[in-house]
């Protein structure tokens, strides 16, 4: 009984140290995405007071920039680094609030075009990637990993895979520096080949949330270009995000039947154990908007608290990404993954620019 | 299976995942919203 009573007392003290160790991070998230925000307001006036030709740099990248610049000079202290991984808590919480700007019937139609899409895009990207992984002589579960990672969603599909395969940490932190590299390339890469290709912020958005890895690089992607392209980045990178418990279910199957991996008893618990439920989450809120649960003074709150999350998220993104630490991960995966990734980008923009032709946008 | 063991396995099965903890703070942020107590949110 004495244990009973014991036990929550431990746990509740723990979690409680485990919060407060959160802080500091979380502050450092908070303060480096407002200098990013001050300096799109201030910058931009500056300029225009001093007749300057200056392009206007979103609140993203300066959040991005100012990241990665103390990542990668001056690093992120011990102290920091807990709360500064909650950028994924943020991220997936800001794609919840975000569903309340999505109508269910602009989702379900988006949605389905995205879904087609991705169907296509996961085929060709695991069947290239498995072929470049054994051409390049990559172990068989990195590129696994690697094919993963750039079919679905990037890091957390990655670390999904891993424990579903038992893949070797080595294989797996191989996987992730890539995939985090070409997701630190692709902010800057995209909006660029966006803006030259005149791509249309439906389009744009699409592609972002059809090609780039990570969840957070996505929706980062996509915010780079536009607002609108921001939220049709979401609403794909979600659909791509969906069906990660199917993918890794697969996966299973197959290394299982290799006699590498543990076989899937409950093949339903699976997809739901590795089901992402903050797509619920949007789905509900969208619903809920759509069916005038809020007003729209509401509705601007919620997105605004949205754009607050984002916010923290597009500075961890920077925080999180140290080139040096990538470069030592070897060069064979990243340059798999590098060409992977530039087949998906150019077989995507090909889906994206014919299912334009055919819905119009 | 030791006490500390039992309590992780306990905390694990009752524990939410991140994802979770993600949509029920966003859920509460849009009560609080709705129920009118953030009744605008600057930017």
């Amino acid at each position: 009984m004495a244990d009973a009573i014991a036990v929550p007392q431990v746990r509740s003290t723990q979690s409680g140290l485990q919060l407060l160790r959160l802080i500091p991070g979380v502050l450092l998230l908070a303060a480096v995405g407002y200098a990013g925000k001050l300096l799109e307001q201030n910058v931009g006036a500056y300029a225009r007071a001093h007749h300057w030709t200056f392009p206007n740099i979103e609140y993203v990248l300066w959040a991005i920039v100012l990241g990665l610049v103390i990542s990668n000079t001056v690093g992120v202290p011990e102290i920091f680094r807990a709360g500064v991984a909650t950028y994924e808590f943020w991220l997936k919480a800001g794609i919840v609030l975000l569903g309340a700007r999505f109508l269910l019937g602009d989702v379900l139609r988006l949605g389905g075009v995205s879904l087609a899409l991705v169907a296509i895009e996961l085929a060709v990207a695991i069947t290239f990637m498995t072929f470049l992984g054994r051409a390049f002589g990559l172990r068989p579960k990195l590129t696994s990993l690697l094919a993963v990672g750039s079919a679905v969603c990037g890091v957390s599909a990655i670390i999904a895979t891993q424990g579903a395969i038992e893949a070797d940490d080595e294989d797996s932190s191989f996987a992730i520096a890539a995939i985090l590299a070409l997701g630190a390339l692709s902010l800057f890469t995209f909006p660029l080949i966006g803006h030259a290709l005149h791509l249309s912020d439906h389009a744009y958005g699409l592609w972002a949330g059809l090609a780039v890895d990570n969840t957070a690089e996505a929706t980062a992607a996509g915010a780079l270009y536009s607002d609108a392209a921001g939220k049709l980045a979401v609403l794909a990178k979600t659909t791509r995000n969906a069906m990660i418990g199917f993918v890794v279910l697969a996966y299973a199957i197959y290394w299982a039947s290799q006699g590498q991996a543990k076989t899937v008893k409950n093949k339903a618990a699976f997809l739901w154990q590795k089901f992402p439920k903050f797509v619920l989450g949007f789905l509900l809120i969208s619903v809920l908007a759509t069916y005038a649960f809020f007003n729209k003074e509401q509705i601007t709150a919620l997105a605004n608290l949205s754009r607050w999350a984002f916010l923290l998220t597009f500075a961890g993104v920077g925080l999180r990404t140290n080139f040096r630490e990538m470069r030592k991960q070897g060069l064979r995966p990243f340059a798999v993954g590098a060409i992977g990734e530039v087949v998906i980008a150019v077989v995507t923009l090909g889906l994206v620019a014919g299912a334009g032709k055919l819905f119009g946008f | 299976m030791s006490t500390d063991e039992k309590t992780v396995a306990v905390a694990k099965r009752r524990g939410l995942s991140l994802d979770g903890w993600a949509v029920l703070l966003a859920f509460l942020a849009a009560l609080l919203v709705r129920a009118g107590i953030f009744r605008h949110v600057p930017w």
